[in-house]
């Protein structure tokens, strides 16, 4: 096996390309190292241009190789992505946090990772650059192939950077999990928002739960529900009801019953809904 | 020392500060420095390995091992063929060191191997061929003692390992004179020690001196005995050398039998010294986890709160082997019967074998698992007659003098106190709104006279070296609970020296004296007197030795030895001086305690133990009505541990004990998926991070007791115990309904709030 640090971005894709698809990239590793190891590895970690938060053209963008802890401590993403920052500091350990990466949750893709989730209720946009230095952008839940499968391959194609609108005035976001223990567990549900008030009506939003299918899942019968509505108690109870009866939800001897997991889609939805709503005030400057 | 050393590690600790005294021992451990058992190798160490059975019942029809010896590297393979039919075991003899015609359980031992290096010996036991006829399995102990279920050993009729039925009191009386009768049914399920060191042995042997295992056992010399006599090797050929251990809480009492016994017969066969180590999966499959339990409880009360009489039938879950299961079993069917004055008793418990993993011992040896039920049972009295919890205990509780229905004589006792400071604390009279509050009370024995009639006691030496420096000598384990400090504490005291002066030596079974064992919370109260009886023994010697050297009488104060002429003597001199006389003997001091018997009868009435120690914990929690989140704010834990020798070793007991409490209460448990354990490893079987702990806050009632060594008794078992009834009345307060299956999780405390049919 070969591991090889690169320092530039070509040198990256030149080994990807010469290595024709039996070299992987890797960042944390925390999850490849899981896996079955490829014959050479392409450690993207040392990258600058993906390792950094950035405000660009009215966007954020993140590079892919951001650490967990990064992310949660950046003083933008709390600032205007506020989702993003709680999935992450809801990864796994400290150490996880340490060495794992946004990009590395999203194409190892698990079908309730913590970042992911958030990223997808912000309405995040991945830009990808393959082997034959084509780029493209797509929005993050268009990723998923199946289960753990990403549509990414990552012996040919690099995750650069995540784009996402900043929440301004009268727009909010949270995230919320529910899992057996407080770290190193994975969430029986987890659940994210965005959304725009505008005179106390939700004007946009997006709400995603997981796991409910391979990617992280839009409530869309939700979303719709919600719409032109204040956030108001009433509105949060059909929400609830909405939320669960809109997914249909596996259980697993490990974590919990398909009916418990149901129903706490829909208490996280709502409570995930109302957070992201109060930080919607328009009396505050977003998130 | 030619090198200096900054201050910190040099500090001395005066008699004023050495109630927080830490051994030394303490740093090599937090520095990375200790040597475990699993980092040890030997020079031309093979390393072994075990094959395993894959079904739950069946029976071997071949074992091929061709492939498998013909592999470069293999030195040795074993199959149960080649090996006498001769079961060993340690409450019952059920087991064999490799199957020999039948797999009970996925798991089983079949084969071992031992090749030059882990891989090669992981290859070779895939190269062995093994054809197996599967036979119906029984997974559910209840299911178990139905007559049409399968058979587990033929010589067990019923599948029932090990059973026993007892009354005290007329029960028909109680239940005609309640005014209330309550009864519930609980279920605690399996529960790994979860020790962060896998178990791992090192076996060599040697013509002249025999057998030697390296591996860190609590009991070392019982598992010497049980291995001489499978091995029929001479005693004196077998000898247990115990490098640090990480971690024990009764799950390294006795180990894993089949791990020591492999590697030796490996060793043998082999001509080389072998390691087998557990892996942390093999450690859930295939380790000695505490019984699961299934606990029908009864009990007749008067509406003053006053308890009658309880009945209990309780099935536990044997797995496939007994190790210490039926000792678990009896010990939580009854201990919990001596908490309060309860008139009339009646239990019936059976042991079921099932298609599962064996089952061994844990941390306060079920005792915790009936709290669970009694506690909560009297809660739930307390409620039905509207009276107040902690006003029921009190009004039950035991006290000093008295003599229990199993015939515990109880001496000092704090219980009562315990319940008031531990309500008093946590705020039982300014209970906060939307809040759950839970108090439970626990008795535990310390030591056993029972046990093994012939050891009731401890026995050490403690011996003046050369350079006046203090050694002791003794077979009781530390395996970081701190009972090592303690001695050196006690040693100290009874010499009038500092305890940094004393070094405490156990690790060999060859030179220590015997010790049953580092269980049954005996080493404090039992090792510990044998430790103040050998340093008064040596402090005598050195009186006699130091006032022939001056020609005057001499006596210790404030750590100096001087003459009654006020002439100052160095306890190296008076070493030298005894060295020189006996022509090189170290001057000894012996010490053997040896309680009186006990008038224990044959249906098990009598006193148990030298003394006994009390505990109530409360807790404040509350209840996510929408989730069923269990949160838990707060575990006041009061205990009566006579007089505490160290209190920061005994903090850290409570904390650590208080942990392990919550991980059973709320997450840990075994999961079975037709026999295969569905969590067997830490990544799903789910012990609680520092996070999921609550604020913890021990409180000690220091009621000096003349049983033990200045005064003191033991905790470390006992600081579990009430943890699980607490947290479950606390949860019910706050939920309005008792979740009776352990662990509590939100899953199950939702169900029941939403009425929802129990699904799991
Ligand atoms: C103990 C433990 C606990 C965990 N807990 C959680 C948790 O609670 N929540 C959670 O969401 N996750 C959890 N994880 C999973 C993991 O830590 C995260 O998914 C992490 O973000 C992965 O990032 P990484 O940098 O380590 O990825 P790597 O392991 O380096 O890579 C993962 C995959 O992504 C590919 N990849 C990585 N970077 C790029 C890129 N820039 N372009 C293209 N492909 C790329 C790799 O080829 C590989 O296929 C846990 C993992 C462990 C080991």
């Amino acid at each position: 096996m070969s591991y090889l640090t690169v320092s530039t971005l070509e040198e990256a894709l030149t080994s990807l390309s010469d290595s024709s698809g039996k070299a992987r990239v890797v960042a944390g590793a925390t999850d490849l190292f899981l896996q079955d190891l490829p014959h050479s590895l392409v450690d993207l970690s040392a990258l600058p241009e993906i390792t950094v938060v950035e405000e660009k053209d009215g966007l954020i963008s993140i590079g892919a190789a951001v650490t967990h802890t990064a992310a949660a401590s950046s003083s933008l993403i709390l600032a205007r992505a506020r989702a993003l920052a709680e999935g992450c500091s809801a990864v796994g350990s400290p150490q996880i946090r340490n060495i794992g990466t946004i990009g590395g949750n999203v194409i190892n893709a698990a079908p309730a990772a913590d970042a992911a989730v958030a990223l997808i209720s912000l309405g995040a946009e991945a830009v990808l650059i393959d082997v034959n230095r084509e780029t493209r952008q797509e929005a993050v839940e268009n990723l998923y192939w199946t289960y753990n499968r990403s549509l990414v391959d990552s012996s040919k194609e690099i995750l650069l950077r995540l784009l996402v609108k900043p929440c301004l005035g009268g727009e909010g976001s949270a995230f919320t999990r529910f899992a057996v223990r407080r770290a190193l567990a994975l969430p029986m549900v987890n659940a994210a928002a965005r959304v725009k008030l505008e005179n106390g009506l939700v004007k946009k939003v997006r709400l995603v739960a997981a796991p409910v299918r391979p990617a992280p899942t839009r409530l869309i019968q939700t979303e719709e529900l919600v719409i032109n509505q204040p956030v108001d108690k009433d509105t949060l109870k059909r929400v609830e009801v909405s939320a669960a009866g809109e997914v249909e939800v596996r259980g697993s001897q490990l974590r919990c019953s398909a009916r418990y997991r149901q129903h706490l889609v829909g208490v996280l939805i709502a409570r995930v809904l109302k957070i992201a709503a109060d930080r919607a005030d328009p009396g505050k400057a977003g998130d | 020392m030619i090198l200096k050393t900054p201050e910190k590690f040099t500090r001395q600790f005066g008699k004023a500060e050495s109630k927080g005294y830490q051994s030394p021992e303490v740093w090599s451990k937090v520095t990375g420095k200790a040597v475990y058992g699993i980092d040890l190798t030997l020079p031309g160490m093979l390393h072994g390995k075990i094959l395993r059975s894959p079904f739950p019942h069946a029976r071997i029809k071949q074992v091929d091992t061709r492939a498998a010896e013909a592999l470069p590297g293999v030195r040795a393979v074993l199959t149960g063929a080649e090996l006498e039919n001769r079961p060993f075991g340690i409450a019952v003899e059920d087991e064999l060191p490799l199957a020999a015609d039948k797999v009970r359980y996925i798991g089983d031992e079949v084969a071992a191997v031992a090749a030059v290096d882990l891989q090669t010996a992981e290859r070779a036991i895939k190269a062995i061929k093994v054809e197996y006829e599967e036979l119906p399995a029984v997974y559910d102990p209840v299911e178990a003692l139905k007559d049409e279920a399968p058979l587990l050993h033929d010589n067990f009729p019923g599948n029932i390992a090990w059973q026993r039925e007892v009354e005290r009191g007329s029960l028909s009386a109680a239940f005609t004179e309640a005014d209330l009768v309550v009864e519930e049914r609980f279920t605690v399920p399996a529960i790994h020690p979860a020790y962060l060191e896998p178990i791992a042995c090192i076996a060599v042997n040697d013509p002249y001196t025999g057998i030697t295992l390296h591996t860190a056992l609590q009991s070392p010399d019982a598992v010497r005995e049980i291995v001489a006599r499978v091995l029929k090797y001479p005693l004196s050929k077998v000898n247990i050398n115990g490098p640090v251990m990480g971690g024990g809480f009764g799950g390294r009492v006795y180990g894993n039998l089949k791990v020591y016994i492999l590697s030796a017969l490996l060793a043998i066969k082999s001509g080389s010294p072998v390691k087998i180590q557990l892996t942390r999966e093999e450690e859930f499959t295939a380790g000695r986890p505490m019984i699961a339990a299934v606990i029908k409880m009864k009990m007749a009360v008067r509406s003053d709160g006053t308890i009658l009489g309880r009945e209990a039938d309780i099935i536990t879950d044997n797995g496939a082997y007994s190790a210490q299961a039926p000792w678990v079993s009896k010990t939580l069917s009854e201990r919990n019967d001596s908490v309060y004055r309860i008139p009339a008793i009646k239990t019936r418990v059976r042991l079921a074998y099932t298609n599962k993993v064996p089952t061994g011992q844990y941390r306060a040896y079920g005792n915790q698992a009936a709290n669970f039920a009694t506690e909560s049972l009297i809660d739930i009295a307390a409620k039905k007659l509207d009276l107040d919890p902690l006003e029921l205990r009190l009004k039950n509780c035991v006290r000093e003098g008295d003599t229990t229905v199993h015939g515990l004589q109880i001496g000092k006792c704090g219980l009562a106190e315990c319940l008031q400071a531990a309500a008093k604390e946590i705020g039982w009279d300014r209970k906060k709104a939307g809040r759950g509050y839970g108090l439970s009370a626990a008795i535990h024995a310390n030591g056993s006279l029972v046990f093994d009639k012939n050891f009731r006691g401890a026995s050490a030496l403690v011996r003046l070296e050369l350079d006046g420096r203090i050694t002791i000598f003794t077979g009781e384990q530390d395996y970081g609970q701190g009972t090592h400090a303690a001695f050196a504490q006690i040693a100290a005291r009874a010499l009038d020296v500092s305890p940094v002066q004393v070094t405490v030596e156990s690790k060999q079974t060859k030179t220590a004296p015997f010790s049953t064992g580092a269980l049954a919370m005996r080493q404090t109260t039992v090792g510990g007197k044998a430790i103040q009886l050998a340093a008064e023994d040596l402090r005598e010697k050195i009186f006699k030795a130091a006032a022939e050297l001056v020609g005057e009488p001499v006596a210790m104060e404030n750590e100096v030895l001087r003459s009654i002429s006020g002439q100052e003597l160095e306890l190296a001199e008076v070493a030298y001086h005894y060295h020189s006389a006996t022509s090189g003997l170290r001057m000894t001091g012996e010490g053997k305690f040896v309680p009186a018997e006990s008038d224990y009868d044959e249906s098990g009435y009598g006193n148990i133990s030298l003394t006994y120690s009390f505990a109530s914990h409360a807790v404040e929690a509350e209840i996510d009505q929408a989730t069923g989140e269990l949160i838990i704010h707060r575990l006041v834990a009061v205990h009566d541990s006579g007089r505490i020798v160290n209190h920061l070793t005994a903090r850290g007991q409570v904390y650590g004990g208080a942990a392990q409490g919550f991980g059973m209460s709320c997450f840990e448990g075994y999961l079975f998926d037709q026999g295969r354990v569905a969590n067997a490893s830490l990544a799903d079987y789910k012990i609680p991070t520092a996070l999921d702990l609550p604020q913890i806050d021990p409180l000690f009632i220091e009621i000096e007791d003349p049983a033990g060594p200045y005064g003191s008794k033991g905790l470390g078992e006992i600081v579990m115990v009430p943890v699980l009834g607490a947290v479950a009345n606390a949860a019910a307060d706050a939920a309005g309904v008792h979740v009776t299956d352990l662990p509590l999780t939100a899953e199950k405390i939702y169900q029941a709030l939403a009425g929802w049919e129990c699904e799991l």
